[in-house]
């Protein structure tokens, strides 16, 4: 065990104490003097022409400041350079129920809603699609006419030998898989505020400064600039406290450009703040999916060929939908040794909200599949569930047949440690009837080895400055959603500088002040702006050192730095009490407009007096008290930062084919879960009485909060496996609202025992990889094996409510009856099965396909286009 | 969403508020415990005018027994009724259901008489009154009736209630002998309404039904008496075989609901599933 000092420890986030008293401000918190609110007009279908919009009625009403369409900001954008579909308000035709048409900013909420009813929009109605499978055969009426087909993307992937691989298999299974379509549910609704400064020599809107509840503050800077054609350097986006993300929030969402326009043409502040049901219609979450998945497998379990045919549901607009379907395919490897695979992917466009990412981006309904169907396997060839995924482990390091390097690998050990907690050994298959258990593995990226942004510039940058007190501001780009990324950097610094909590300050993801990140999402923060923080703190600590070694008579490398001290290598420890005295940190809120007020402290000017006379009084010495270090250090340098940033390694960045940029990640998680379920035979209800979650981060940095993030994970995983599902009619959202779409909370969860398993990562910093995403996919299915455990059913289509559940027992019900009748075949004689009527699109060439498609138009070269 | 603009009245008594109902008339909505009511009118499915607070009147508060019947005030929180001690002695039904409704802010705000009045086809109120043969009292400007409880719900959000009419009661005649009740529930993940409520209360004489009561709340329009299981019952052998085939009933005649939930044809089975095992329970706690 190495020894840290801050390192490994649970720590409470630093930012808890504003949080839990009430004090800490979210978006919707914030307020200006002549700040305006505005509310959205939503399209009442799902595809139509705006034919013209008359709002003179909603202007002429008192209160009423301004009404914004879409031509007052035409330029199109999206979170993605190859996706630039989306516009701030709907220019010429809605997509989607609920796709924004008009902003009415009033000097009150109530008159602004009142106004809404007065426009009027005139429509003309198109044809719409809402299913997938009818939508990619579209021959006109496309959603956006350059997408024919009304396919965004798709991809056609072979990596080894499939065929061959399937003909050397013993065992091939073939099924086809749905997963229903889920939204994050993030507790705080998106909320946005927007300020122009007036230019002080025209009195025209000059800067622009935006507070928002996002994850991705650069982005939204970026994406801004586009729409109102003014400069980055003239826009300010600030992230406040935010209430939960888990993707919603990782891309630009309308209200975030409404705001600034409306605020623009209004000349005031305005702020929008989503209802609950209008963050349905943002959306952004996971696609229901078709995943036809086949798995060819050796007698013993080897897995052989892999063969994936998914289409996703992806909405009306591109979104994150070509790094969804790209994730997809590329997370079909990097977690077992597959030599083989065929990956066909179609992301599909369809008159409903966007989707896009959501918490275990593009891998969670194919994982669902897989883990299901090796577990079907498993059952078929007569081996244990937990044997079957051994004989199929990587043997890292190494490079995967889809160009994916895999370093640390502590899969072995969440498998172990779960079959051992839980007394799988002993209770699997000696339970009572109705009960069950089911095991089933997942992994995640830390971040992307390549970022969405087409360049070579570092994926993170922090800097440093410390105080000639001691105090240590850190000015980070990471984007605290909740997921303690603050605490995180805090911990770090204090680590490398030996210090302790108490005296670092956190300035973050505020675009003036802080370098830039690219983001709190693909679980990269720990990762990168991790190392970044690593690197900043080592690059001031030789600063430090390079001051305290004069003073001390000896080279840096003697020098120790630990419980706010400085001592010779060698000497006695002094009796510092760094670790033990964590403290919650004092932090400044949102509004971060004023950090000047932060520095400039009065006690450094009297320690730095009485300092110099010490010293001249003084030889050199073996210790010396960080702030004498930190002065000794700033009287030499002036001023005394230090700046560090990320570029994740090139041999990790991944093959060269098209559509290889998303998958490769400089390390990957690793989890296991065993559930526990009882099923109601005569109802098909399921309960989870406990999860057993292992998940291997590399390194805890702090335990407390990787252990919330995998119960977290367990959480949304077996929402999504019970009972959360978007459900449409005609366009039309059926269930907007939390008292009809639920997602379990601490009130409704099972007991979750976390394993931490720390396979201590080379390149992560201290040895951390991810823990908030990884472990959600393996939720769903280790759910799935166990209710197939409980009461011999297969469920394949997520959510698997009661009356799913009730059915596929009636089924199995019913053909046990029929193979009574039958006999004969031995099943469990190894042989080739097919279900679903065994489509043979693998073999065949996909769908058919329009003319126009660009796909068909290139030839073979556009076939795995990006 | 938020509400259209209202005005808001505190009613001190019965009659004043009988009165302020004469005045608004349609304009005008009772408010109880706003547990139903105010999410509606934040989705602007209901935009009254004027809000005649009911809750504060301390008259309509109470739970008594008296000459053998049991009353109960309109105005009285669903918490009031889970903590009664007089209830869990006897008529333990109506804690119990308590217990199933909502969360706890629901319960220490929300009202019997107002959940009565709101004829939620999931509420679990109704099924309870429906199987104890309650009579709901309600005051207008013509004075006082009594409505039997099977005769109180007439549709999806309807009842008997006439304009300008005001629930003030809710009586029954106290359980006597050896009674078994329980109420049982299949809760929506999300809202936690009931799919399907059952509601059992069961008077027992040397192991044979000498009467049944059997109310259903969540697979119809309104909640509903189930007869066919009570009829199945009555002077019959408790055993699991009467059981069986009295619960086999339980949906008999009616026109089951259909939502994203629960399709008509799973509720009609939930219904069955559960009044066997409410059947069941009350049974076993017939001692
Ligand atoms: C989150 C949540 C969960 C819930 N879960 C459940 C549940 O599981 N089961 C369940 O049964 N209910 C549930 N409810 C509803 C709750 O029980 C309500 O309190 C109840 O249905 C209505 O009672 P109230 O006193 O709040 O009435 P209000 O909402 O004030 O009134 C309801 C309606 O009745 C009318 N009204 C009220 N009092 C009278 C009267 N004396 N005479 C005539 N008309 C009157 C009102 O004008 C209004 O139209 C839930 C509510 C919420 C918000």
């Amino acid at each position: 065990m190495t020894d840290f000092s801050i390192i490994g420890k649970s720590v409470a986030l630093i930012d808890s104490a504003g949080k839990t008293t009430g004090q800490g401000k979210y978006a919707d918190d914030l307020s200006l003097p002549g700040m305006l609110i505005g509310k959205i007009l939503h399209s009442p279908y799902p595809h139509a022409l705006i034919k013209k919009i008359d709002s003179s009625r909603a202007e002429a009403l008192e209160g009423v400041i301004a009404v914004v369409t879409g031509p007052d900001a035409p330029n199109k954008y999206g979170i993605l350079p190859v996706g630039h579909d989306e516009t701030a308000l709907a220019v010429e035709k809605v997509r989607y129920v609920g796709d924004n048409v008009a902003c009415v900013v009033a000097i009150s909420e109530s008159i602004a809603e009142q106004a809404l009813d007065l426009i009027q929009v005139d429509y003309e109605l198109l044809p719409a699609w809402f299913d997938p499978e009818d939508s990619m055969k579209a021959e006109k009426d496309w959603i956006h006419p350059q997408r024919p087909n009304n396919i965004e993307k798709d991809y056609h992937h072979v990596f080894g030998d499939p065929e061959k691989g399937f003909a050397e298999s013993d065992l091939v299974l073939e099924n086809r898989y749905l997963a229903g379509e889920v939204t994050h549910a993030a507790m705080e609704p998106h909320s946005t505020l927007a300020a122009f400064e007036p230019d002080p020599q025209t009195g025209k809107p000059g800067r622009l400064t935006v507070w928002s509840s996002t994850q991705v503050p650069y982005y939204l800077q970026h994406k801004l600039s586009i729409v109102l054609e003014m400069p980055m350097s003239q826009i300010r986006v600030i992230k406040p406290l935010v209430g939960g993300g888990f993707g919603g929030k990782s891309e630009v969402i309308p209200l975030e450009i409404i705001a600034a326009v409306a605020a623009r043409k209004a000349k005031a502040p305005v702020k929008i703040t989503y209802t609950r049901e209008e963050v349905f219609w943002a959306h952004r979450g996971r696609p229901r999916t078709i995943i036809d998945l086949k798995t060819g497998v050796k007698k013993d379990g080897r897995i052989t060929s892999v063969a994936a045919r998914v289409v996703q549901d992806g909405g009306a607009y591109c979104s994150y939908g070509v790094v969804t379907i790209l994730y997809s395919g590329a997370l079909l490897g990097a977690l077992y040794d597959i030599p083989n695979i065929r990956y066909d992917g179609y992301r599909v466009l369809t008159n409903k909200p966007a989707c896009g990412a959501m918490r275990g981006h593009g891998t969670v309904n194919v994982r669902f599949a897989f883990e299901s169907q090796l577990d079907e396997i498993a059952n078929r060839l007569g081996i244990d569930s937990a044997v079957i995924r051994r004989r199929n482990l990587l043997k890292p390091p190494c490079i995967t047949v889809n160009n994916l390097r895999v370093q640390s690998y502590g899969l072995p050990e969440c498998i172990e440690k779960v079959i051992e907690r839980s007394g799988w050994m002993k209770r699997k298959g000696r339970m009572l009837p109705g009960r069950g258990l089911g095991l089933a593995c997942s992994h995640y990226v830390s971040g992307a080895a390549n970022s969405i942004i087409r360049s070579d510039m570092p994926h993170s940058t922090v800097n440093i400055k410390i105080d000639r007190d001691g105090g240590v501001v850190v000015y980070t780009g990471a984007s605290d959603i909740g997921q303690g990324s603050d605490t995180m950097v805090a911990q770090i610094v204090a680590e490398v500088l030996g210090i302790s909590l108490g005296r670092i300050k956190i300035i973050a993801a505020d675009t003036d002040l802080t370098p830039i990140d690219i983001g709190s999402y693909s679980s990269r923060v720990t990762f990168m702006n991790g190392n970044a923080s690593l690197r900043a703190a080592e690059n001031v600590k030789t600063k430090i050192l390079a001051a305290a070694a004069q003073k001390m008579n000896c080279s840096p490398e003697d020098i120790v730095m630990r419980h706010d001290m400085l001592w010779k290598r060698g000497t006695p420890e002094p009796h510092g009490k760094g670790a033990e005295a964590v403290q919650i940190l004092e932090k400044v809120d949102t509004p971060r407009g004023n950090v000047q007020e932060v520095s400039g402290r009065v006690e450094g000017q009297i320690l730095r007096g009485s300092l110099q006379q010490k010293r001249k009084e003084e030889g050199p010495k073996d210790r010396m008290s960080f702030e004498e270090a930190v002065v000794s250090a700033i009287d030499f340098s002036g001023a005394l930062t230090g700046t560090g940033s990320y570029a994740p390694p090139k041999d990790a960045r991944g093959g060269a084919f098209k559509g290889a940029g998303v998958g490769p990640s400089p390390a990957y998680s690793y989890s296991a879960q065993v559930a526990e379920v009882s099923v109601d035979e005569d109802t098909g209800e399921v309960t989870v009485h406990k999860v057993w979650a292992a998940h291997d981060c590399g390194r805890a940095l702090n335990p407390v909060s990787v252990e919330g993030q995998v119960i977290g994970s367990v959480w949304m995983g077996m929402g999504q496996a019970l009972q959360e599902e978007m459900v449409w009619k005609d366009g039309l959202l059926m269930n907007p609202g939390l008292l009809e779409y639920k997602s379990p909370s601490s009130a409704e969860s099972p007991e979750v025992e976390t394993i931490i398993v720390e396979s201590v990562d080379p390149e992560g910093p201290f040895g951390a990889k991810e823990a908030s995403e990884g472990s959600l996919a393996a939720t769903i299915p280790a759910i799935a094996n166990a209710i197939h455990d409980a009461v011999g059913v297969r469920l394949r289509e997520a959510p698997f409510t009661p009356e799913r559940v009730l059915a596929a027992i009636r089924a199995r019900k019913q053909a046990a009856k029929a193979l009574e009748i039958t006999r004969g075949a031995d099943p469990s004689a190894p042989k080739v099965f097919r279900e679903h009527g065994g489509s043979l699109w693998y073999k065949g060439k996909g769908p058919e396909r329009h003319p126009d498609d660009p796909a068909r138009k290139n030839g073979d070269k556009a076939l795995a286009g990006d | 969403m938020i509400p259209t603009q209202f005005e808001y009245v505190a009613a001190k008594s019965l009659d004043e508020a009988l009165s302020l109902l004469g005045k608004h008339k349609d304009d005008a909505k009772l408010l109880a415990g706003g547990h139903s009511l105010i999410p509606a009118m934040k989705l602007r499915l209901a935009q009254p005018q004027v809000l005649i607070d009911i809750s504060r009147i301390k008259d309509l508060s109470y739970i008594r027994e008296e000459k053998g019947q049991v009353r109960i005030g309109s105005m009285t929180t669903h918490y009031q009724i889970e903590s009664s001690d007089l209830l869990r002695r006897i008529c333990p039904l109506l804690p119990e259901t308590a217990t199933h409704l909502g969360d706890v802010q629901v319960r220490n705000k929300g009202t019997i008489g107002g959940s009565l009045a709101h004829s939620d086809p999931a509420a679990d109120w109704p099924a309870a009154v429906l199987a104890l043969d309650a009579e709901i009292v309600v005051a207008g400007p013509k004075g006082e009736r009594a409505i039997k409880a099977d005769k109180f719900f007439v549709d999806l959000l309807t009842t008997a209630l006439e304009q300008g009419e005001i629930l003030r009661e809710v009586r029954f005649n106290t359980p006597q002998g050896t009674v078994g009740q329980s109420y049982v529930k299949v809760r929506h993940p999300a809202s936690g309404f009931a799919v399907v409520g059952v509601a059992v209360n069961l008077s027992v004489n040397g192991g044979k039904c000498q009467s049944a009561g059997v109310g259903i709340t969540g697979v119809a329009p309104k909640a509903y008496r189930a007869s066919g299981v009570e009829k199945a019952l009555q002077g019959n052998a408790l055993d699991a075989k009467t059981l069986s085939v009295a619960a086999a009933h339980a949906s008999d005649g009616v026109d089951a609901n259909t939502d994203l939930f629960a399709s008509g044809e799973y509720r009609r089975h939930l219904a069955e599933v559960y009044t066997r095992r409410a059947l069941g329970t009350a049974v076993s706690r017939a001692k």
